[in-house]
């Protein structure tokens, strides 16, 4: 009896997470697959369309454009992201004093909900009245509609994103250089090495694979990038913030075509399986060599 | 020795100049927040005034009585309270409990289960939502619904909806794995010569010693649920069901010009995380740093 007893209690301590994570995770993703050949809205059932979908969103201008958009927003997002959190963080390493202070203020915009960051910047980029249009005008520059400008919304979008996920990276580079044995930096300066010199040659090879997870993960992150883009630009002006997570919502939920945003969803889906596999390749490379 | 002291002078100058630079970049970083609370505390008039100062002519501290009396906010903190101790507390039991399970005891399967389970860190929560919704709208017997799950909105509009899909959670179950795998084997002999079943181990033993993996899941739970915006967005439509983040989003569209009630709201709805997050500063950095970085 006990033995039998034994054999099953594993499943029902596990049964909690395993059940909530099929229901919610692994049968909505299977789930999404098939919608995505399927006409479905919430009033109507729908049906069978087969490629349909997938051939509507190689035509349809405004999901391109989502599309684009994204991949601006992650290559100008992640790059100047990971760069900076690195030098804030090589500052920090350098055994200056109050580290947990200057690390508590680079991080402080990270613990901040998106929704407050973005009623933060809203009134900093007022066409009016906000503080950023009166600095640039004290330097003779015309004050912009940051928000409002095709032009400028996306680039402020990204700013906006870099500035609060700065904090994050310089965290992950710290814990990083922590890790860089000191004698490596000994044998340099007996060598003749400046610190510059040292910088280049010893820390940013030795924190490679932190900058590989860095990217991997902050690349993951631009992709499903929506709630700044919905709160501050809502897509526009002329759907030149959209994004692919922003598209999705707004098919799905404001226009009720499930089936068509599924087949955007899969889209997402599918990049981040490949990004996820790069990664998973990477790694296996890695621990082989 | 003569070396030594060379280099004690080189630090000097470069440590005042190291300080100095992140002084400026700290300042930077925070000053939309400064800002943000500066502006929360001006005067109507001086928030229309487009040459006005940084700080305020006169510190107008009513704006938050104004502020917090549009709006439920009494009703968007309790429902984000809600929300966030019972996913919180739920996942850390649920995730612990599993990821102990897969760590330590060997069932049939258990490698199947765990991979299956490890998918889900490649599925973006913007592909599930759609099958989430109209899953949750179809729960049987729930919100106006009949027995097959047609006619009413199910559990959507619920706290059932915000806080039972976040009960699981693949890195939750990952990490915690990860954290079992560290015992010795000694200690589960020890368990089972003392006649313990493997329940009765995790809850005397494993558990006991689990403090900085609840600390961890605790904090990226905690502030993944309280900030949450695209979820409450989707799933909740009534003014009693809105969260705080929702209440901020839905307060910014109906008194968009009142900038200054705004910042003093964004303020208000900021203030819990930040104050968490420098009383437990150090657990909140060890959170975010994966097993891989700190190896």
């Amino acid at each position: 009896m006990i033995s039998r007893w034994n054999r099953i209690l594993p499943y029902i301590m596990i049964f909690p997470n395993v059940a909530i994570y099929f229901v919610f995770i692994f049968i909505p993703v299977l789930w999404a697959i098939y919608l995505s050949f399927t006409n479905y809205t919430i009033l109507n059932p729908g049906g069978w369309v087969g490629l349909s979908n997938y051939e509507t969103l190689l035509k349809d201008g405004i999901f391109h454009k989502a599309f684009w958009n994204t991949m601006v927003f992650w290559v100008l997002k992640v790059i100047p992201t990971i760069i900076l959190g690195l030098i804030v963080a090589a500052m920090l390493n350098a055994g200056i004093r109050a580290v947990a202070l200057f690390r508590g203020a680079i991080y402080l915009p990270g613990v901040l909900s998106s929704v407050a960051v973005s009623m933060a910047w809203l009134w900093l980029l007022h066409p009016r009245n906000g503080p950023i249009n009166a600095i640039i005008k004290m330097i003779g520059i015309p004050p912009q509609n940051w928000l409002q400008d095709p032009e400028l919304a996306l680039p402020v979008v990204i700013v906006v994103s870099i500035w609060t996920n700065i904090g994050f990276a310089m965290i992950i580079y710290l814990a990083g250089l922590q890790g860089i044995p000191t004698h490596l930096y000994e044998a340099a300066s007996i060598d003749g090495a400046t610190g510059l010199k040292k910088f280049v040659y010893i820390t940013v090879p030795m924190l490679k694979p932190i900058t590989f997870f860095l990217f991997i993960t902050l690349t993951i992150r631009s992709f499903q990038v929506f709630d700044i883009v919905y709160i501050l630009t809502g897509g526009g002006p002329l759907n030149s913030t959209t994004t692919i997570v922003n598209q999705i919502v707004k098919t799905a939920f404001e226009e009720y075509n499930m089936g068509y945003a599924s087949a955007q969803a899969i889209v997402l889906l599918l990049i981040t399986i490949i990004v996820t596999m790069v990664n998973y390749r990477v790694g296996s490379k890695r621990t082989m060599d | 020795m003569k070396k030594k002291v060379k280099t004690m002078k080189m630090r000097y100058p470069a440590n005042v100049l190291l300080m100095a630079g992140l002084t400026v970049v700290s300042i930077l970083m925070i000053a939309p927040l400064l800002i943000m609370i500066f502006t929360s505390l001006k005067g109507d008039s001086e928030i229309a005034n487009t040459t006005g100062s940084l700080l305020p002519k006169e510190w107008k501290f009513e704006n938050y009585l104004l502020a917090m009396q549009v709006g439920n906010w009494a009703v968007y903190f309790k429902n984000s309270l809600i929300v966030t101790v019972l996913a919180v507390g739920g996942s850390l039991i649920f995730n612990s409990l599993s990821g102990y399970t897969f760590a330590r005891v060997t069932f049939k399967g258990r490698d199947l289960i765990f991979i299956a389970l490890l998918l889900g860190l490649m599925v973006p929560p913007q592909v599930t939502i759609i099958p989430q919704f109209i899953l949750l709208k179809s729960v049987p017997l729930f919100g106006g619904n009949d027995l097959f799950g047609q006619g009413g909105q199910g559990w959507l509009d619920s706290y059932y909806a915000l806080i039972v899909p976040e009960l699981s959670g693949s890195l939750g179950i990952f990490l915690a794995r990860q954290f079992y795998l560290g015992f010795p084997r000694e200690m589960d002999e020890a368990a089972s010569i003392d006649g313990s079943g493997i329940f009765r181990s995790y809850w005397r033993i494993y558990l006991p010693l689990s403090g900085p993996l609840l600390a961890t899941l605790g904090i990226l739970k905690t502030v993944h649920v309280w900030n949450d915006f695209f979820h409450p967005l989707i799933y909740t439509n009534s003014e009693a069901m809105r969260t705080i983040q929702l209440g901020l989003q839905v307060f910014h569209g109906q008194y968009e010009i009142k900038f200054n009630l705004l910042m003093a709201a964004s303020v208000v709805v900021s203030l819990p995380l930040c104050i968490a997050f420098f009383v437990f500063q150090r657990h909140f950095v060890q959170s975010l740093i994966p097993t891989s970085v700190k190896g």
